[in-house]
């Protein structure tokens, strides 16, 4: 229970700190808000009421407060390029792309985890290792674009550019979104058959696997009697990273497939210095971040007691 | 009831034999000491008798009769018929030699779920005997705890319940008390004495102590180099060595104890 | 170490290949990269342009070898900053200890968490997209935490091995203990995590560019020529395989020799 409060202050304490670091570093870098919004009319006497008006002239520690607090009830300020509330913007999007995310998510688990353990039996390593290589070269824009031809173009499975809409079409969206999260997975799924398999492996040489031996056991009993559960603990680590990867990468493949989530909308907005858009996507995709790595450190913790005590 | 036939065991990965041409014998009842320094091969003798020898890895010849079966070159799935079943293995440090993550009880009863059709209430009847046959207290109370939160020498308690929870015929000792704290080290050996008093279990006690041996056993084979260099009655071994090499495991005992022991 | 290694060979001849056309693509291409018209328009591969040309007539391989260029060239500057800077700041925290050390490595841990393109990309929302200088400077901070870690995990540990207790016993100063006894040490684990770091580099400053935000035109880049390839896709299709295909070959054999060195180090495999 000690261990459940710690890491949530953590988390609370991190996403603090990540969420101060934004607003400083957009508040230093972003100009003048108020002559931004007025554009070509900017006179001086206009911006300085604006300025006012929207409460600039205060300490940035007390803006910081208010725009937390706008943060958590729903009010993320106001787009320089849409002018319209970020709110508004990003709420559809950021269903796009948590779908993305989970669609990829399940697709790794679903493909990596029976190839890890099959891989782990020891044999071809060779091969193994150079195929992995070779799957964590593909970078997954190059992957995409070339799904987008052979089941877009040429089989005619979905059809690219056009992302139908969760609300519209959700079946047809799926399938959508499993074709970009395909490119998104194939990096991160050699990788983790990587690590499964070096985990099980390892795990496979430890002194209590040859008590377990000694025991009876056989191989199949000793894989899914001990060694599993020890290697579950670096297995789901990786997996809260891999969470946070996938953003990144969705980031990317958004672009490929002109799928419209906050990835798109973040590189869109930086191009335009839409500094408001950016500041709240970056701190949601933060929290995202931090968030997968404190879920997996609480499963961990329910796999192995040794955690807590000294876990970091 | 065991008997080892010009064992050899070759790594291929060694130059030298691990093992070369040990013969020895365990009588019903027996508790046998084996004696040598790190790398004498002591260790890889009972590994071979245990059914642990990386198959893949080495070479190896001889024969090993456990009750006239043989078991060297047994087939794998008549050797795991055995391990656990009528050869219990007890390894020397218990911290990495328990599976972390599971919890004590379940483990004292490995055995009897691979070897039994016992129901669960009774394997758990048996386990609380085998803990309390190792001297563990309260073992109910330890059946739910995790390695982690045991001390070592009520880990190397639990190790040795779990591998006699099946009565086995042999017990295998590789070191058993090498790790833990002299008091302790003592309490065991006394447990193991009873053990074999009570239940008549054969042993096979392997340590690099010569002194520890001759507080358990009375029969003691002395390893060097892969070569069974000396065997015979412990006190017969210890007052009269016929080999140079038994001399100095002897020498290497702190004198104060020697001369106050010495009748 | 009998053991055959044939990663690192495959991997050194790989890049060594991919290495000798882009110098040999800084001193002389076949065509003007840049230049329109350089052949007929929208040609398959032949003898003449050995990866076709695009619709404006471009021959690709000229652009390929440019733009491979670019990015090789930004990978290398990127990691060069992120393990300098990265070594020397975990090196003295970690050799050091004390109150810094714990506040910059926890800033570390957090940092690390973050995948480095998204890191990478608030960078240069703030310093300003589309030049190259920034795309360095952007990716080389978001590699420092990375290697500031991991050679402060080696520093600390050796601080107390007695080798060192016994160099510093006798008198050597800090720096001569950070540079001369300890640093050789790192070799082992520094050159598999800059193969990583060259790698992840590679990927990041791509995708940035296929994002139309890293490098910029006239600057060709592997990762904005994919961009403009995907437009022309089925007119010309052997535009983005070529381009791509570089991509990967470039990011497969550093790769290898990675995993070569980490496996001649005696690392995990």
């Amino acid at each position: 229970m000690r261990y459940t409060a710690r890491k949530i202050l953590t988390l609370l304490v991190t996403m603090l700190v990540v969420s101060l670091l934004t607003f400083a570093a957009f508040d230093m870098i972003s100009g003048d808000p108020a002559a931004t919004l007025l554009g070509t009319q900017a006179t001086p006497e206009k911006v300085e009421a604006l300025r006012t008006e929207m409460g600039l002239n205060r300490p940035m520690l007390v803006r910081y407060g208010e725009w937390l607090a706008g943060f958590f009830t729903g009010n993320l300020g106001v787009s320089f390029q849409y002018r319209q509330p970020v709110q508004a913007l990003l709420g559809p999007k950021m269903l796009v792309t948590l779908c993305l995310s989970l669609v990829s998510f399940v697709l790794i688990v679903v493909v990596s985890l029976p190839l890890g353990l099959l891989s782990a039996n020891g044999k071809l390593d060779g091969l193994h290792t150079f195929l992995n290589q070779f799957c964590m070269a593909v970078p997954p824009f190059f992957t995409g674009i070339l799904i987008s031809w052979c089941f877009g173009i040429c089989l005619r499975a979905f059809v690219p550019g056009d992302f139908p809409g969760l609300d519209r079409n959700l079946g047809k969206s799926l399938v959508y979104l499993f074709f970009a999260a395909v490119s998104i997975a194939i990096p991160r799924v050699a990788m983790t058959v990587r690590m499964l398999r070096s985990t099980v492996i390892s795990e496979m040489n430890k002194p209590y696997v040859r008590t377990a031996i000694a025991r009876g056991n056989d191989r199949r009993q000793v894989l899914w009697g001990h060694v599993l559960k020890n290697s579950l603990v670096p297995t789901v680590t990786f997996l809260g990273q891999t969470m946070a990867e996938i953003v990144a990468g969705s980031i990317v493949v958004e672009q490929v497939f002109s799928v419209p989530g906050l990835g798109r909308m973040l590189v869109a907005s930086i191009s335009s210095q839409d500094y408001p858009v950016v500041e709240a996507i970056v701190v949601i995709l933060a929290f995202w971040v931090v968030l997968s790595g404190t879920l997996a450190d609480l499963v961990n913790r329910c796999i192995d007691p040794r955690m807590g005590g000294i876990g970091k | 009831m065991l008997e080892i036939q010009d064992l050899h065991v070759k790594f291929h990965n060694r130059d030298r034999e691990a093992v070369s041409g040990v013969s020895l014998t365990i009588q019903d009842g027996e508790i046998l000491g084996l004696v040598g320094e790190s790398g004498s091969g002591k260790s890889v003798t009972a590994m071979s008798v245990a059914g642990l020898l990386p198959r893949k890895q080495c070479d190896y010849t001889g024969r090993i009769l456990l009750d006239g079966q043989e078991l060297l070159h047994a087939d794998r799935s008549v050797l795991r018929e055995i391990q656990g079943a009528e050869i219990g293995v007890v390894f020397q440090e218990p911290q990495s030699c328990m599976d972390p993550l599971m919890k004590i009880g379940s483990q004292v009863e490995e055995t009897l779920r691979i070897h039994t059709q016992m129901p669960k209430e009774e394997r758990h009847q048996r386990a609380l005997a085998a803990m309390a046959a190792a001297e563990l207290p309260d073992p109910e109370g330890i059946c739910d705890k995790y390695p982690h939160e045991l001390s070592g020498g009520m880990l190397q308690r639990a190790m040795i319940a779990a591998a006699i929870v099946n009565r086995p015929k042999l017990l295998l000792l590789d070191e058993p008390t090498t790790a833990l704290d002299v008091t302790i080290q003592a309490q065991i050996l006394e447990m193991l004495k009873k053990l074999n008093r009570e239940s008549g279990v054969s042993m096979l006690f392997i340590s690099h102590n010569l002194n520890v041996v001759r507080k358990l056993c009375r029969r003691v084979a002395v390893m060097q180099r892969g070569v069974l260099v000396e065997e015979g009655d412990t006190d017969q071994v210890f007052y009269h060595p016929q080999h140079p090499y038994t001399q100095k495991l002897i020498d290497a005992i702190p004198t104060r104890n020697r001369k106050e022991e010495r009748p | 170490m009998k053991k055959r290694n044939p990663y690192l060979t495959v991997g050194l001849v790989m890049t060594g290949i991919l290495t000798a056309l882009i110098v040999l693509g800084f001193f002389w291409t076949p065509y003007d990269p840049n230049a329109m018209a350089a052949g007929p328009k929208l040609t398959g591969p032949s003898l003449a342009h050995l990866m076709g040309t695009d619709s404006f007539g471009r021959d690709i391989f000229s652009r390929v070898l440019k733009g491979a260029g670019t990015t090789y060239g930004i990978a290398l500057c990127t990691v060069a900053v992120g393990a300098v800077c990265g070594t020397v700041l975990g090196a003295v925290t970690g050799y050091f200890g004390g109150i810094v050390d714990d506040v910059l490595m926890r800033l570390g841990d957090v940092l690390t968490a973050f995948p480095s393109i998204l890191l990478a990309l608030v960078v240069i929302s703030l310093l300003g997209p589309g030049k190259t200088g920034n795309v360095i400077l952007a990716l080389g901070l978001v590699f420092i935490p990375s290697f500031a870690r991991m050679a402060r995990g080696t520093y600390a540990g050796l601080r107390e091995v007695n080798y060192v207790k016994s160099a510093r016993l006798m008198g050597a100063s800090s720096s001569r203990i950070l540079w001369r006894h300890i640093l050789p040490n790192t070799w082992s684990v520094l050159l598999p995590a800059l193969t990583i770091g060259f790698n992840n580099a590679v990927l990041a400053e791509a995708s940035m560019s296929y994002l139309c935000i890293g490098v910029t035109p006239p600057d060709a880049s592997l990762g904005y020529m994919l961009s403009e390839s995907q437009g022309m896709f089925m007119s010309a299709p052997w535009y983005a395989l070529g381009t791509g295909l570089t991509l990967v070959w470039m990011v497969f054999g550093v790769g290898l020799i990675g995993e070569g060195l980490q496996r001649r180090g005696g690392g995990e495999v």
